[in-house]
């Protein structure tokens, strides 16, 4: 650009500049745009369309646009629903768990910890990076008739070689166990982020004020933290409703989740269109979800 | 400080409370390893030491094959999430647009579409095509690799956009303003300044999608087609008990890898992020 230094050129260059930017901003959109679109926003549309009869894959669906599967899903009482809110029983029951273990971590890594404190943390989250169906393996494996607990219990004399404690494995209980043990690292991260970013005078304040700690817990620093708490929780609860790798591995038919009837429907059962209602109902009610409480769970608010 | 939150058995209790939390975490990733080395089945009494699972796993064919198809997913699909995660970023903190903040929550969006969901969208978006294709060219394009590497960029996004967006941010851009200054094109400012500063958050963001990728197994279960990655083929041989002792050799190795790998991940961010003056934070973890 051969710029005179003239006033008139000067702006030229600069209106060129400004139009290179709007083009250079599509450019730099277009691309991750243009894939969320085709490999996202599509796909799930389809199954939207395929989901009230909009389309027809296989001979046995339906090919008349009509709300008859939702209908089916969402009255009359469906085995479905049942699973579904079995689902949110357990779901809800892990979020609690999770919280109850995360905060004491937060806390402590927060307020306890001294310049060390990222290096804990790292320990804590590194799992949740690592394998997760690797974790879930691993409960499978200590937890079996034939794992390791019940054959340490046997080899140690506590109970009888033919007698293991059957319900290790395969229940709703291992399920909840499981899921605990996968999210605790993940949520420990929201609950330190908003310990940490705590202003520690007001506790001196508090104490100041002669309040004593347990005082200054209930009354400041818990209230503070409790957006950490909710989107710890929402973290734990958005994703396990639609669970179904761990109760595939470790739930037998007692643990039996929303989201495995999903995956039957389309690996086994083969009716596609149920599954794609199943499907969507669940993503609505994630929306729904995220529509009510997602102020709590604005990304860079939580990770700031 | 420390005083004033807690009294010292508080303190006591926390610090035995995190303690317990330490082993009820890496415990049963301990126990895995333990008898990928234990000469006889996965129970107690340990029978010896034997490295003999390790020795067969790397001569089956199978396991290979398939932590090979793994790597290439999260090879491939990890390059693209952070070449379009890079350009994504550019655009929600260097430009102003309309519609940002809707563009900014599509980016975002996977994070909380459960993988179930979309991995059952991607599998019949693909058998619409499809039957669409064999019905008018006798053509088709099938399940595999490419697919799953197509659900693998969408979920990796927004954590490649999540980890170059605070670099980026921190990044004066008067540099950027000063090779503009000097005559450097749009692209040449891009390669020769902000490039290379990003680096380091580049190789992170690759580092994290590699590693969500290369073990992701919800989406890949419905994708793989007759070409399982490692998650898919270790789920299916889970159901033949004698495979077990093999598996969990791999399954050490791949968690030391992908541990280590996490690990390298944050400390390259954080000294990057210290050279850059900022304060170490772990804002861009999931």
């Amino acid at each position: 650009m051969a710029t005179t230094g003239g006033v008139a050129a000067g702006e030229a260059a600069d209106r060129g500049w400004r139009r290179t930017d709007r083009r250079g901003t599509a450019g730099l959109l277009g691309g991750p745009l243009l894939w969320l679109l085709l490999f996202f926003v599509v796909p799930v549309g389809f199954v939207a369309a395929y989901s009230v009869g909009g389309v027809q894959l296989f001979p046995t669906d339906t090919g008349i646009i009509s709300l008859a599967s939702w209908e089916r899903l969402l009255t009359g009482g469906s085995v479905y629903m049942d699973l579904f809110w079995k689902s949110i029983g357990m779901s809800l029951t892990v979020s609690a768990i999770v919280v109850l273990l995360a905060y004491p971590t937060g806390y402590f890594l927060a307020l306890c910890v001294g310049r060390r404190k990222y290096v804990l943390l790292l320990l804590i989250i590194a799992p949740f990076l690592t394998s997760y169906l690797l974790r879930v393996l691993a409960w499978k494996v200590i937890l079996g008739d034939a794992g390791v607990i019940n054959s340490f219990l046997a080899w140690v004399g506590v109970r009888g070689a033919g007698d293991p404690i059957t319900w290790l494995l395969y229940s709703r209980f291992t399920v909840v166990l499981v899921l605990a043990y996968i999210f605790v690292p993940f949520v420990a991260l929201p609950v330190f982020v908003s310990l940490d970013n705590l202003d520690q005078s007001l506790l001196e304040a508090a104490a100041d004020l002669g309040a004593s700690r347990w005082r200054t817990f209930l009354r400041v620093t818990l209230p503070l933290s409790l957006s950490g708490v909710f989107a710890a929780f929402l973290f734990v609860f958005i994703p396990t409703i639609g669970e179904f790798v761990t109760p595939l591995l470790v739930g037998g038919t007692s643990g039996y989740m929303y989201g495995n009837s999903i995956q039957d429907l389309f690996t086994r059962g083969l009716d596609w269109q149920t599954g794609s209602t199943l499907a969507l109902f669940l993503l609505a009610v994630v929306a729904v979800l995220l529509a009510l409480f997602g102020r709590f769970l604005r990304v860079r608010a939580v990770t700031p | 400080m420390t005083e004033i939150a807690t009294s010292r058995g508080t303190r006591r209790a926390l610090i035995g409370f995190f303690g317990l939390l330490v082993v009820f975490l890496y415990a049963p990733i301990l126990i895995l390893a333990v008898f990928s080395f234990n000469d006889g089945d996965v129970s107690f009494p340990l029978a010896g030491f034997t490295v003999d699972w390790y020795r067969r796993f790397f001569a089956n064919p199978k396991i290979l094959r398939s932590l090979e198809r793994s790597a290439i997913v999260a090879g491939v699909s990890s390059l693209i999430a952070v070449a379009l995660g890079v350009s994504a970023a550019i655009a929600l903190v260097r430009r102003r647009f309309a519609g940002k903040s809707a563009v900014s929550a599509l980016v975002f969006s996977p994070l909380v579409v459960p993988y179930l969901v979309f991995g059952v969208s991607l599998l019949v978006i693909f058998t619409a095509v499809d039957k669409f294709l064999t019905s008018t060219t006798g053509q088709y394009i099938g399940l595999g690799l490419h697919a799953i590497v197509i659900g693998h960029v969408v979920v990796s996004l927004p954590y490649t956009v999540l980890t170059i967006i605070p670099l980026l941010e921190r990044l004066n851009i008067g540099l950027e303003e000063a090779a503009k200054d000097l005559g450097a094109s749009p692209g040449q400012s891009f390669r020769r300044v902000t490039l290379p500063l990003l680096t380091p958050a580049l190789v992170s963001a690759f580092m994290i999608a590699f590693t969500l990728s290369f073990d992701e197994y919800a989406i890949a279960s419905f994708l793989a087609g007759r070409a399982p990655t490692w998650p898919v083929y270790l789920f299916a041989q889970l159901r033949v008990p004698s495979q077990l002792p093999q598996l969990l050799a791999v399954s050490s190795v791949v968690l030391v890898v992908s541990l280590g790998v996490v690990i390298a991940a944050e400390i390259g961010r954080r000294v990057a992020e210290r050279r850059y003056g900022g304060t170490v934070r772990l804002q861009n973890l999931p």
